[in-house]
């Protein structure tokens, strides 16, 4: 038993910690909702590669994963989250996020419309107590699921190949689709990786003889089990946010002020004014049109990665923090997600710069790197929406 | 279907103030009440008296400029003591019935005067919209706001230093500690104790009862009894109503607000008909007014708040009809008209506050009553006398539920409670009508039958009434507002919470 896993310590081992920890080298784990949960396996360079050039198993079973079911689910679902959700068609997911009644961001999420009034909610953070009341009045019934459903999240351009080889014919799956493809299985066409990608949603105790399915079918051999750094460098590419570190889900803040709202993180094409209303709706309409900050994908100059850097208008005014930021292998370019204030942002060419620290051989040094605003995704392969997948 | 500018849901005293003072701003009003009559909870066989009726409110519905048109007797108000040392109160003179005056007589004269000047100051805070500056500085709205928060900085510190800081002192305090730092217990702290809880769920004890205290001195504390009962001031609201041009109709009982676009299109009632409105301006319970639009149009942090809104009703109502007038030994035949309270001692009202918290009915409740027929003649009924009764603690959430034992319970309780300073009244009783805190519930909708549809405490109170982030009247769509007691400042036969509704409801025009 190592020290992680043991239970004095507070964490517990996930429905597949019986196969990640034969194959832990760095036994690099972490904490991740209470369950022992791998920050690297191997090393973060070979996992990030399987990920992007052959494919890679990563457990995602410690998400949350709520079911809301009932006559009402639609109608109390479309009151929660700003997009609309009678437009997500059963065996459709998608990304959604829900406000507070101030319009700030509470989390972000996939939701899956398994059925007509069947409904499945994948969230970072818990989010019982809030469905508990976001439900309240409705003929709905919110079921908590988190420790019951795993999840295996297997990405990567030869996923498709994968899957086939362990017996599963997806080729009509479009993006966003999801299908119950054995009794007890389904899969859907999503990732947190802006990649060809799926996801495998089973019982917790089934989780074992699906990854060993999986594993013993990979056709090239390249395929890798993946911790969650290598998985970070990924979600950074395709420019994807991560709770509690690009945003801060409001329950989560004691401060006054810290939250965002959707139009200030990017999130503002979710929010759908024309379906009735939404929870935040009313503060969100005032505030429409006057972010007080925005979370930008930048370019950084140089190749330092900019973490934790302080962002500075026109070298001196201090004007946001970078968020997260990575070296990206596959844009070959330093990138990063910076909140910057509205105020810095107002000129067409805004002026902007992170305050990187270097360190050389015992020497600090302080180096200002411009940052380029970009839009879309750092990296965006076609392949990632090809229908039928490329076997690649 | 049919149409008006605005539509009021009840005609209680708050329903019908807003419908007159939006009538009377040059609208037109529907107001539809579910009950075969009007007056709500005014209604004569629940209220009895009146202590806080607001002159603001009387001059917004053209009642009158001096006073009202109903004339109304002031009563003394009697603490009964079974030993038979009654004290009779007469504004700040307090006396025995028998003669002479009480130790506590000082004591009284000092704190009348001073919860009189503290309801004073916070009378202005009741008189208008709770205080909020969304508008900012920049606007005329907030403005005003900040002038009146001034107001009432300057009422404060006219108060003097000393008496500032008693304020402060004793505003967020127990009425027990601050009437028993004053006087012994005895019956005058009994019925100042009493006053302080009444058609409350708390004990004297309770911190916050010394607001609610002086909440009901804010017009001086005096009582009075409108001749004709209550039927006189229910019909004077309900004329002003229908005289400045409003529609009422009864027996209509709504049951669904629509909305649509997110503002208020109208409402449907039960017999199928639709009258359209872009307001609505609802004086029932705020978690039902809620429930008729349907709670996917409000954020679900306002629905947890008003699913969590404390109104849990203890006063019941007996009506008593008497084959002949009671003695109470030691009170003379003149005050036998008297408004009278059985709490002995602060101690007393405690101890029957204690059986509500665990759905019981007390064994020594608490009684305020009157017998109206004695004063006003019309009110008598077969030849005999009326007592009208408020008997607490009577639970809304009774424990085994309300049914007829249950009624009978609390009917002897209260006649054994009184048997004590009237040994006779018992035998009197000819016919008695137990109207229990659900009861009041189904007659009038107020939410756990509470006087206030929700209880007045500093955690409800200002711009937390009904609850937070909904106290200035407009609550979710566009054109929906709240204007009963539930929302501020409070029941009490007051007409306040209709009336400042209604201004807020004009002031929202043209969006908001």
């Amino acid at each position: 038993m190592s020290v992680m896993n043991d239970p004095a310590l507070g964490l517990i081992p996930g429905p597949l910690h019986d196969r990640l920890e034969p194959l832990s080298r760095a036994k690099a784990w972490y904490g991740w909702a209470g369950y022992i949960a791998p920050a690297v396996l191997d090393t973060v360079e070979f996992e990030y590669f399987a990920l992007r050039n052959q494919a890679a198993l990563f457990d995602i079973s410690p998400m949350h994963t709520y079911r809301v079911t009932g006559p009402g689910a639609l109608a109390a679902l479309n009151r929660m989250v700003t997009r609309d959700a009678a437009k997500i068609a059963p065996g459709r997911v998608a990304y959604c996020a829900w406000c507070d009644e101030d319009g700030m961001v509470i989390d972000d999420g996939t939701l899956f419309r398994l059925a007509e009034d069947d409904w499945r909610l994948c969230c970072q953070e818990p989010m019982l107590t809030w469905l508990l009341d976001a439900t309240w009045g409705f003929d709905a019934t919110v079921t908590d699921e988190s420790d019951t459903l795993a999840g295996i999240a297997l990405q990567g351009p030869t996923s498709f190949a994968v899957l086939e080889a362990a017996g599963f014919d997806l080729s009509d799956m479009r993006p966003f689709d999801h299908r119950e493809v054995e009794p007890g299985l389904r899969i859907s066409r999503t990732g947190f990786t802006g990649d060809l990608g799926y996801e495998l949603w089973m019982d917790w105790n089934d989780a074992v003889a699906v990854w060993d399915r999986l594993w013993d079918a990979d056709p090239r051999g390249g395929m890798r089990a993946i911790g969650s750094h290598a998985l970070d460098i990924a979600r950074i590419e395709a420019g994807f946010l991560a709770a509690g570190i690009d945003f801060q889900p409001v329950h989560a803040t004691e401060r006054l002020h810290r939250g965002q709202t959707p139009f200030e993180l990017g999130l503002g094409w979710m929010v759908d004014w024309t379906k009735g209303h939404f929870n935040g709706r009313r503060a969100l309409w005032q505030v429409r049109d006057r972010p007080r900050s925005r979370l930008l994908r930048v370019d950084v100059g140089g190749f330092k990665p900019a973490r934790d850097a302080l962002v500075y208008h026109a070298k001196r005014r201090a004007a946001g923090h970078i968020t997260s930021a990575v070296w990206s292998p596959t844009a070959k370019r330093n990138i990063a997600l910076a909140h910057v204030k509205a105020g810095a942002l107002d000129r067409r060419k805004p002026d902007l710069w992170a305050e990187i620290y270097t360190a050389q051989e015992g020497r600090w040094d302080r180096r200002m790197a411009r940052l380029t605003p970009l839009a879309g995704p750092f990296y965006k392969p076609p392949r990632a929406r090809q229908t039928p997948p490329a076997r690649t | 279907m049919s149409g008006a500018d605005a539509i009021v849901i009840g005609a209680g005293i708050n329903g019908l103030t807003a419908a007159t003072v939006l009538v009377r701003a040059g609208r037109s009003v529907c107001v539809l009440e579910a009950a075969a009559q009007v007056g709500g909870m005014a209604n004569p066989r629940i209220a009895h008296f009146l202590y806080n009726l607001s002159p603001l409110v009387r001059a917004d519905l053209g009642l009158g400029r001096r006073d009202w048109p109903f004339a109304t007797h002031p009563l003394p108000s009697v603490a009964l003591d079974p030993g038979g040392r009654h004290v009779v109160l007469r504004g700040d003179e307090a006396r025995l019935a028998g003669g002479g005056t009480p130790p506590e007589a000082n004591a009284w004269r000092d704190m009348h005067a001073r919860l009189t000047r503290y309801g004073a100051v916070l009378r202005q805070l009741a008189e208008a919209a709770p205080p909020g500056l969304e508008g900012g500085l920049t606007s005329a709205a907030g403005l005003k706001q900040m002038l009146r928060l001034g107001w009432f900085g300057i009422a404060m510190k006219r108060l003097g230093r000393r008496d500032m800081r008693e304020f402060m002192r004793v505003l967020l305090s127990n009425a027990y500690d601050m009437i028993l730092d004053e006087m012994p217990d005895g019956p005058l702290a009994g019925l100042l104790a009493a006053d302080a809880v009444r058609g409350g769920a708390v004990g004297p004890r309770q911190p916050g009862t010394v607001l609610s205290l002086i909440y009901r001195m804010g017009h001086g504390g005096a009582v009075s009894l409108p001749a004709g009962g209550m039927a006189t001031v229910t019909g004077a609201f309900e004329r002003a109503a229908r005289d400045a041009g409003c529609r009422i109709e009864t027996g209509a009982q709504v049951t669904q607000i629509v909305i649509e676009g997110d503002a208020v299109r109208g409402v449907e009632t039960a017999d199928g008909r639709r009258f359209d409105a872009p307001l609505v301006l609802g004086s029932g319970g705020a978690a039902a007014t809620c429930a008729l639009a349907g709670p996917a149009h409000f954020d679900i942090e306002a629905q947890r708040r008003l699913r969590n809104i404390r109104a849990r009703g203890t006063a019941a109502k007996l009506n008593l009809t008497l084959d002949a007038l009671p003695e109470i030994s030691g009170l003379p035949a003149d005050l036998m008209g008297a408004r009278m309270v059985l709490a002995p001692r602060a101690d007393y009202v405690e101890r029957a506050m204690n059986a509500a918290k665990y759905g019981e009915i007390s064994d020594a409740p608490v009684i305020e009553m009157v017998i109206p027929s004695l004063t006003d003649a019309t009110l008598a009924r077969n030849g005999g006398h009326v007592l009208s009764a408020i008997v607490q603690c009577a639970p809304h959430d009774l424990s085994g539920g309300w049914n007829d034992a249950a009624r009978d319970r609390l009917r002897d309780r209260a006649l054994a409670a009184l048997a004590e300073v009237a040994p006779g009244l018992p035998d009197l009783v000819t016919e008695a009508e137990v109207i229990t805190p659900a009861d009041i519930e189904a007659e009038t909708g107020a939410p756990g039958g509470h006087w206030h549809h929700g209880e007045l405490s500093l955690d409800q109170i200002l711009t937390l009434r009904p609850a937070s982030g909904m106290g200035r009247y407009a609550i979710g769509p566009n054109g929906l507002f709240l204007c009963g007691a539930g929302a501020h400042p409070g029941g009490d036969v007051m007409g306040l919470a209709g009336r400042n509704a209604a201004r807020a409801a004009l002031g929202a025009e043209g969006g908001r």
